[in-house]
């Protein structure tokens, strides 16, 4: 018993730490969005239910959004993984200034988001853009590509912001992991006979397996949750053909001022990110994908 | 340890005293710039140095940011003085019961009289008392570029919105990557949507941009179906596809590259302009007339307000005194980019009645085609309608949505929105 009392007062400066910080905002947030909490009734702030939320379901606009998120959700992260696996393996192998190459690549995970949105949004510009210029130099295309003011292509631009950006840290992860296989396991299989591939598949995905599973669920909740280089390049339009759930959650802010609401799509996201890792452990820690 | 016990002692009381000589006043602004901040604080050294004991603290909030932060602050009553209230929250701040009314202070105020018409009423738009007095006024012009213009055998600028489009339309050689006019796609283009589409009315309510004056609400008018395809027009025509995706920067940059020689914008945009473009490289004109001959701007205003549970009143009204005096506006309206207050100040600073300023001038004095009107500023909804508005429109653009459908939509979200 008194073992047990011992172990409380010493967990609980810890308890207390992460109930301020993480607790405390967690509940407040939910409970701002059953309130009518807006600039303009700062005066009459009272529980309003699931009004908030009734009116987020009732918006038609609401059901592209959700297929926008996934859209942004899938493509960057799959191409963040295939190009970040292939450079990792690429530097696995030494070579001639690999620490300044790696410092050279990795580069773009340290900007901001919303810089890189920003610096993107103009290199994509119809009208004075780099890329076009280039393009149209080269003699590739005759006029200006609207990368970001035609609906078909502006997904397809900010989902290659997006990969440009993540690759660095699925590059970073996997390579971590890469160095950690014993080499005697390549040498074993080399006298086995085993090709490239085999190697690949037999050998370095399943030892690497538990970091990319953890990897891929860190990098689907935050690219979920990645507004920055959509907002700065496009704001969610044109006509919010680029507006995934959590542009639509800062545009409640700034344009409607309405915490509340804003609130309200977040409890959304964070549910449809809690049934998603739950679902997501509970695929993934089946037998066969421990090693 | 003696010694020091008493230099401490010693210094204590010295800052008591002093400090209770001197008062502070806080002071938040809502338009924090690198170009305006600087002036602002500069304006302020100039106040403490005439009056010694003063001390002015200012809240510079980012911009984003701001006006939420200004609303909260007052409505919890933190420690604040003069406060800077724009006019879409002045209603919001004024309806808390939490600004001091302004009218003994302005009543015995000399310059009064020198106001410009109308801006005193335009700043009693909640319960027709002024909460607020203003520093600096906006309101849209049509901005060109004559170097541009004459290059396509254009000597003057367009008077009507037909000219407007012809012109633009002759100007658009996408091949060479010139076009006609800088198109507002993104980012709040509700001003430059309903400069459009009002100038097809002569009826638009003085109090109210979305009323005609039998109080029907204009997207519901015959006209504005013509309006708004009129508007698409403009883009299709004149205007990059790009531009669907523009906001001011891009807008201000194709402007001054001369992609887009015609362009509507604010005053404030003059400060950039005079940076990065020769004297005379670029003019304003009043806004163009529409189809029945008038056009409806209107006005935008900040301004200085006092919370009414500031425990220095007198001194705050000192200061906005100060800064509404004809120098001080003059100075501040020109390196900050509004139109000053005082009439005064276009005599006695020659900038502000040079060919800078010439669209508003021009637009001021033309009481028959210039009518000003105003947002509902004050409906909870206006917000919401900025981003909806955008959204609709773009889809307008892009042939997603009809022009006959968005303005049902349109109608119905002010009829939801009790528009009055």
């Amino acid at each position: 018993m008194k073992h047990k009392r011992f172990v409380f007062f010493m967990i609980l400066p810890t308890l207390l730490l992460i109930s301020f910080v993480i607790l405390y905002p967690t509940i407040s947030g939910v409970l701002l969005s059953f309130k009518n909490y807006s600039v303009f009734n700062f005066g009459n702030i009272k529980w309003i239910g699931t009004d908030n939320f009734k009116e987020i379901f009732d918006d038609i606009f609401y059901i592209d959004v959700i297929w926008n998120t996934v859209k942004w959700i899938f493509f960057s992260v799959t191409f963040q993984l295939f190009f970040g696996f292939i450079l990792a393996l690429l530097m696995k192998e030494p070579f001639k200034g690999r620490g300044l190459y790696a410092g050279l690549v990795f580069y773009p995970w340290a900007i901001s988001g919303f810089a890189i949105g920003l610096i993107w949004s103009w290199l994509l510009n119809g009208q004075f853009g780099v890329i076009n210029d280039i393009l149209i130099k080269l003699g590739f295309i005759k006029e200006g590509i609207n990368f970001l003011s035609d609906p078909s292509l502006a997904m397809f631009s900010v989902i290659l912001v997006n990969v440009w950006y993540g690759i660095p840290f699925f590059a970073i992860m996997i390579l971590a992991a890469l160095q950690s296989i014993p080499n005697s396991l390549y040498e074993a299989a080399e006298i086995d006979g085993a090709g490239y591939f085999t190697k690949l598949f037999k050998i370095t995905i399943p030892y690497i397996k538990p970091t990319l599973i953890n990897t891929i669920l860190l990098r689907i909740i935050w690219v979920m949750n990645f507004p920055d280089i959509i907002y700065g390049m496009t704001r969610g339009g044109p006509a919010g053909s680029t507006e995934i759930l959590s542009v639509k959650m800062i545009n409640t802010v700034f344009y409607e001022s309405n915490y509340s609401k804003a609130a309200a799509h977040g409890v959304i996201i964070v549910l449809i990110l809690l049934i998603y890792t739950i679902m997501y452990l509970k695929l993934t820690s089946k037998k066969e994908f421990s090693l | 340890m003696k010694k020091f016990i008493v230099f401490i002692s010693v210094l204590l009381v010295a800052l008591f005293a002093f400090s209770e000589e001197s008062i502070t006043l806080n002071l938040i602004e809502a338009f924090s710039s690198p170009w305006r901040t600087p002036t602002l604080n500069k304006i302020i050294e100039m106040f403490e140095t005439l009056n010694p004991g003063v001390k002015i603290n200012v809240i510079s909030p980012p911009y984003e940011t701001a006006y939420q932060k200004i609303n909260l602050m007052v409505s919890t009553e933190q420690p604040l003085d003069i406060v800077e209230i724009g006019d879409w929250n002045l209603s919001t701040l004024a309806a808390m019961g939490k600004l001091e009314d302004l009218t003994p202070y302005i009543n015995s105020w000399p310059e009064k009289n020198d106001l410009i018409d109308g801006i005193l009423e335009a700043a009693s738009i909640y319960h027709n008392t002024p909460y607020l007095l203003p520093h600096g006024l906006f309101a849209k012009a049509l901005f060109y570029r004559p170097d541009i213009l004459k290059k396509y055998g254009f000597n003057n600028y367009p008077k009507t919105m037909q000219e407007l489009y012809d012109m633009g339309k002759k100007l658009t050689e996408s091949d060479k990557n010139q076009y006609g006019f800088a198109f507002r796609g993104k980012g709040y283009p509700t001003s430059f949507i309903d400069a459009v589409v009002t100038s097809f009315f002569d009826d638009i309510d003085p109090d109210n941009m979305y009323l005609t004056k039998s109080g029907k609400i204009i997207f519901e008018d015959p006209r504005a179906v013509k309006a708004l395809t009129f508007y698409v027009n403009i883009y299709k025509d004149t205007s990059p596809k790009d531009s669907i995706n523009w906001g001011w920067d891009e807008q201000v940059n194709a402007f001054v590259s001369g992609i887009t020689p015609l362009l509507f914008q604010d005053p404030d945009t003059t400060g950039m302009l005079n940076e990065m473009l020769k004297p005379g490289q670029y003019k304003t004109a009043p806004l163009p007339v529409g189809v029945s001959g008038k056009a409806y701007p209107s006005f935008g205003f900040v301004g200085w307000g006092i919370p009414t549970y500031s425990k220095h009143k007198d001194l705050a009204w000192k200061f906005i005194k100060f800064v509404s005096s004809a120098e001080i506006n003059g100075y501040w309206s020109k390196s900050y980019g509004a139109l000053p207050i005082l009439k005064s100040v276009y005599k006695y600073d020659s900038y502000f009645s040079s060919y800078v300023f010439e669209g508003w001038t021009k637009m001021f004095e033309d009481k028959e085609h210039y009518q000003f009107t105003q947002y509902p500023l004050d409906n909870e909804n206006w917000g919401k309608w900025n981003e909806f508005q955008e959204k609709t429109m773009q889809q307008v653009l892009l042939g997603k949505l009809s022009v006959v459908r968005c303005l049902k939509e349109w109608a119905d979200f002010w009829k939801k929105a009790g528009i009055k």
